[in-house]
Parts: C-alpha cells; sequence; structure tokens
C-alpha cells in the first residue's frame, strides 16, 4: 500500500507540480487540481505504473477525489 | 486550382450520389445531399446584397449543416469563418469586430445578438433543401478559402488567411501518404480548431467519410469509451491528448479495430510515451507525427514513428518539410548548444498563409517573403539533421500549447488582472518529464487578501468562465502577497516558470 501511495503521490508532482504528501485528502476535483485532462493522465500512469486497468465505463470521480482514496481505489484494482 | 477542391467533393456527387460523406455518431449524409444542401446555401448567398469576397462568419456545431454551409460559401466566392459553439461570447463580437463579416450563419442559435445579418439554423434547413442551383464559380487561388481565428495577445484573436492555393497544397501533400481509398477519417476536433481540416477536405475530396465524434460525446469519458467500439476508422486524426483519452479504453487495440491503418498526430508534441503506448497497442498501423501552425496551413512536416524511431530519439522528431515548402532556422537565432545547432523554424512555402485578417501590424511582424517565396516565423524552436529530419525544442515567446489548444500566456494574465478579485495575476506554465505543459497554474496577489483561497478559487473561476474559453482557465491559483519582479518592474514570469519547474 505505501508503495501505490508513493506511485500516487509521484504522478500528482508530475501532473500538477503539487507535493500531496503532506495534504493526502485534499480534494483535487472541488480545488480545481485535477480537470479531465489531467484525470486521463494519471489513469495512464496508474495502468503503466501499476499494471492496473481502470473500468472507466464505471468511473465515479468520487471515488478518486483524493490522493487517499485514489491508492486505496488503486489497490483495490489490483 | 479551382478544380482541386470543391469540384472534386462535387465529382463525388455526381458520381456516387448515395455514398456517405458525413457520419455522426450513425446520422449519416450522402454526397449527393452535401452537394444539393451546399449549392443552395451558394445560390442563396449569391442573390443577397453582399460585396464579393468579404468572409462569412459560420458559428457551427460538428454537423452536416456546418460543412454544407462552409462549402456553400465558397462556392458562391466568400471565405468562411468558422467559430464553435464553444467559444465564449466575447470571442464571438471580437472575431464580429476584427472580421467585419458580410453575414453570419449559425448551424444553433447565436448565444447573443451581433450586428451582422444573420441566417439562423431554421432559415438555413429551410435554404438547404430548396434545390437551387449553385452560381459560377468565381473563388480564385489566392482568394481567402477559409479564415480561422487563433488566440491573440490581449485579448485580439488573430484571423489567419487561408487561401484555395494554401490549402490545395497541403490536400496535395495529404494525398501522398497512401491513404486508404474512400478512407473512413475520423472527425474529432471542433471546426474552429485547424487540425479539423486534416480530416475534412483530404477525406471529402477522395470520396470518403468524415466519422464525426461531437465534443458532447468526447468531453464526458463515460460516453467516449461507450462510443469507441462502434467507431469504424481507417484512418485516425486527432491530438495526442485525445488518444491518450482512448488509450484508457483496455479493447481500444488493433484486435478490436482491425481496420485502423493509418494515425495523425498534429496540434501539439507527440511524447515518446504516447507514441510507445500507441505502436504497442497497434503493432501493424502506420503511425504519423506532423507539425504546423495554423499560419501555414494544418501541417508541414511529418515523420513515420516506428520502433527504430522511438529507440533512437528519447523526444521524437516533427518530421520532413513537404517537399513543396522549405524549413529553416532564421540566421540571427540560430546558437550552438552542445553539438547541435538550435534557432527559430520559419516555413516558406505555398501552404503558408498570405497573413493575418485585417491585422497588417501583425502580419508584417511575423511573415515576409523567403527568396519570393511567403514565409512565416513560427516562435518555435528547433534543430534540423542534415538529412532534413526536423525536432521542435519550445517556443521563443511564452505561448504554450495546453491539451492542443494553443494559448498566449500575456492573454490569459490579461483577463486575469482584469478580474475584479484579483490585483495582479501571472499564469505559469507547469511541464512534465515529457517536456509538455501538464498544467497552467496562476500566481495571483487577491484584491482582498482576507477571502479565504477556495472561496477566492471559485469565484475567480466563474468569473473567467464568463470571459475566456475554457482551456485557457488556469486549473490551480496560488495566492501570494505580491509577486516577484524583473528590474524593470515586470512580473519575473521567468522566475516563476522555474520555481513552478523545479
Amino acid at each position: 500500500m505505501d508503495n501505490i501511495k508513493q506511485t500516487v503521490f509521484d504522478l500528482l508532482k508530475d501532473l500538477t507540480g503539487t507535493d500531496f504528501s503532506a495534504n493526502p485528502d485534499e480534494n483535487l476535483f472541488a480545488t480545481g487540481t485535477l480537470d479531465s485532462m489531467d484525470t486521463v493522465q494519471l489513469l495512464l500512469g496508474l495502468q503503466d505504473e501499476l499494471g492496473i486497468t481502470v473500468p472507466v465505463s464505471e468511473f465515479d470521480r468520487s471515488e478518486w477525489e483524493t490522493p487517499n482514496k485514489i491508492a486505496a481505489k488503486a489497490a483495490s484494482l489490483q | 486550382m479551382q478544380s482541386t477542391i470543391i469540384e472534386a467533393i462535387d465529382a463525388v456527387a455526381m458520381q456516387e450520389p448515395n455514398r456517405p460523406a458525413i457520419d455522426v455518431l450513425g446520422q449519416v449524409n450522402t454526397y449527393g445531399e452535401l452537394k444539393a444542401a451546399s449549392d443552395a446555401i451558394a445560390a442563396d448567398l449569391a442573390v443577397r446584397p453582399i460585396a464579393a469576397k468579404t468572409p462569412i462568419l459560420v458559428y457551427c456545431d460538428q454537423s452536416f449543416a456546418a460543412i454544407a454551409a462552409f462549402l456553400g460559401c465558397v462556392k458562391a466566392g466568400h471565405a468562411y469563418i468558422p467559430v464553435d459553439t464553444h467559444s465564449p461570447k466575447d470571442r464571438l463580437t471580437m472575431i464580429e469586430d476584427i472580421a467585419k463579416p458580410a453575414l453570419v450563419i449559425a448551424t444553433v442559435p447565436l448565444p447573443l445578438t451581433l450586428h451582422t445579418p444573420t441566417v439562423t439554423p431554421e432559415q438555413l434547413q429551410a435554404t438547404m433543401q430548396d434545390g437551387a442551383a449553385a452560381p459560377a464559380p468565381s473563388l480564385q487561388g489566392g482568394d481567402n478559402f477559409y479564415i480561422i481565428f487563433t488566440s491573440g495577445t490581449t485579448g485580439q484573436p488573430k484571423g489567419v488567411q487561408i487561401s484555395l492555393d494554401n490549402l490545395a497544397s497541403f490536400v496535395a501533400w495529404m494525398a501522398d501518404f497512401n491513404l486508404p481509398t474512400q478512407a473512413k477519417m475520423l472527425a474529432q476536433a471542433p471546426f474552429s480548431f485547424d487540425l479539423s481540416v486534416m480530416s475534412l477536405y483530404p477525406a471529402l475530396t477522395a470520396g470518403g467519410c468524415l466519422k464525426v465524434l461531437p465534443k458532447e460525446t468526447t468531453a464526458d469519458l463515460r460516453q467516449l469509451v461507450t462510443a469507441l467500439p462502434d467507431l469504424d476508422v481507417d484512418v485516425w486524426v486527432s491530438t495526442p491528448s485525445f488518444i491518450e483519452m482512448c488509450l484508457l479504453d483496455p479493447t481500444f487495440d488493433a484486435a478490436h479495430h482491425p481496420n485502423l491503418r493509418q494515425l495523425f498526430f498534429c496540434g501539439e508534441e507527440l511524447t515518446h510515451k504516447t507514441a510507445a503506448r500507441l505502436l504497442d497497442r497497434f503493432p501493424a498501423a502506420e503511425l504519423f507525427n506532423t507539425y504546423g501552425p495554423t499560419e501555414a496551413t494544418v501541417a508541414v512536416t511529418a515523420v513515420r514513428i516506428t520502433q527504430d524511431i522511438l529507440a533512437r530519439y528519447p523526444r521524437l522528431p516533427i518530421g520532413y518539410a513537404k517537399p513543396d515548402t522549405t524549413l529553416r532556422l532564421i540566421a540571427e537565432t540560430a546558437q550552438q548548444e552542445g553539438d547541435r545547432v538550435i534557432g527559430e523554424l520559419a516555413i516558406a512555402g505555398p501552404s503558408v498563409s498570405k497573413g493575418y485578417l485585417n491585422r497588417p501590424n501583425k502580419t508584417a511582424a511575423v511573415f515576409t517573403t523567403d527568396r519570393g517565396v511567403q514565409a512565416y516565423r513560427t516562435g518555435d524552436l528547433g534543430y534540423i539533421e542534415d538529412d532534413g529530419l526536423i525536432f521542435y525544442c519550445g517556443r521563443t515567446d511564452f505561448q504554450i500549447k495546453l491539451n492542443g489548444y494553443r494559448i498566449e500566456l500575456e492573454e490569459v494574465n490579461h483577463y486575469l488582472n482584469l478580474a475584479p478579485m484579483i490585483r495582479q495575476g501571472v499564469a505559469v506554465p507547469r511541464y512534465n518529464r515529457e517536456h509538455k505543459v501538464a498544467a497552467l497554474l496562476a500566481y495571483v496577489v487577491p484584491a482582498d487578501p482576507t477571502v479565504d483561497p477556495a472561496t477566492l478559487t471559485t469565484a475567480i473561476h466563474e468569473h473567467l468562465q464568463g470571459v475566456m474559453m475554457a482551456y485557457m482557465i488556469p486549473s490551480r491559483f496560488e495566492f501570494k502577497d505580491s509577486l516577484p519582479l524583473t528590474q524593470n518592474g515586470k512580473v519575473a514570469i521567468k522566475a516563476l516558470i522555474q520555481e513552478v519547474n523545479a
């Protein structure tokens, strides 16, 4: 799980320029940090780094809105 | 040259009137219908009291009516100015002010009243059905065929004038790629973005079919992945950002899309990572990276990206110049960097625009002639290998590309500084490891420092949505007490870019 969290922080840092390790519960959509193109990049990054496939047709933004939720969701898909 | 575009499309209509020309999510219109509708629109324009060769603004969605209106304008001897329905109202009035169009044709209702006489969607539909014959062709090779507005500094968009000769040069080059016969080409970009031209005329002049994925579908990931499996195209045209969205669908691969033979990318940098993912999914398809500014008609360089190219170049080449065109480094900008000479790229050739509509000063600043050939200074930095392969290395100014859209940071700054809740603001791009702009941030000194950041962010967002294109709005706002200044008292944008990208 720590590995997954670190991967999520790294991907978010690369995407947004912000290190979220101190604020893992920030709502990335409400603050405008992630737009739809960023979300795509994040999911592609998770595909590449963790070998998971996100079922986009069932994508529910509320399950992905914070770094912690992203890590938990990614772990459940592994 | 008159024969090249319009007559080629009409020839298909006369030989095979029932051949599908445009397919918008299963709603198909034929070449016969396209000819009848565009002829009738041209006939209607010809009897209106409008001056010859004045442009016509077409406010449009990605529909059959839009394409019929474009061709109708050209058949009546007028250039069309496509303005997408997702443009903000301000942009529409600014384009009207600069272009002074003779007429507005609206394929969907206008969001506001313009001064210019307007053909409503209902009137347009009635005209398209009336069966009138087209007037005699009058558009000459040097006359404008379309005018596409790009963003400009301080909020003033610039209208790039593309002549019939410019477009014919581009379309002839595209035919050299050995496109499948009567290609089914993806049409995803809105018509106000000149990437759309890469599908539009290469498909229609060759009897192909435009497979339109409208913005309403592509803006929603779930709708997109629902529509993708049924999308039967053999030629893909999009920005790299768009196909990245499609890659989220695990069935978007050669096994599920066996007919997909060629993929063309333009509008922003194709990264090594994305190209590698694509060759993995579509190992037998031909993947082309292309490059070109709107000012030189869509694209002027191309290269097939193979496993060999991926292995050789960590940052992909943008290609070789098309045969009728020269790209060279502007001598006074060229500098030795390591074993390379990097400089500003200039493009000279028959697809280079005559300049910006009604903006002689802006035109003179970047358009010139090179040995008698029309030439354009791109503002793009690059280097050219001995065999003519060209590489892009960034911008000379503060223009960026984000998700395929060209954004001038000064324009974003202009709007930030007009916002009542902002005392001073500056847009700062954040680059990722692939040298791509990943996000646009804004450093802002608030007018009222006591407002909390979340409330302020929401207020600024709401304000900016009313005045600027959605793609230009910074995704994140950092609030500061002051911004760093240069010795001249200007905001030290380069320092901020370094800070953000450290």
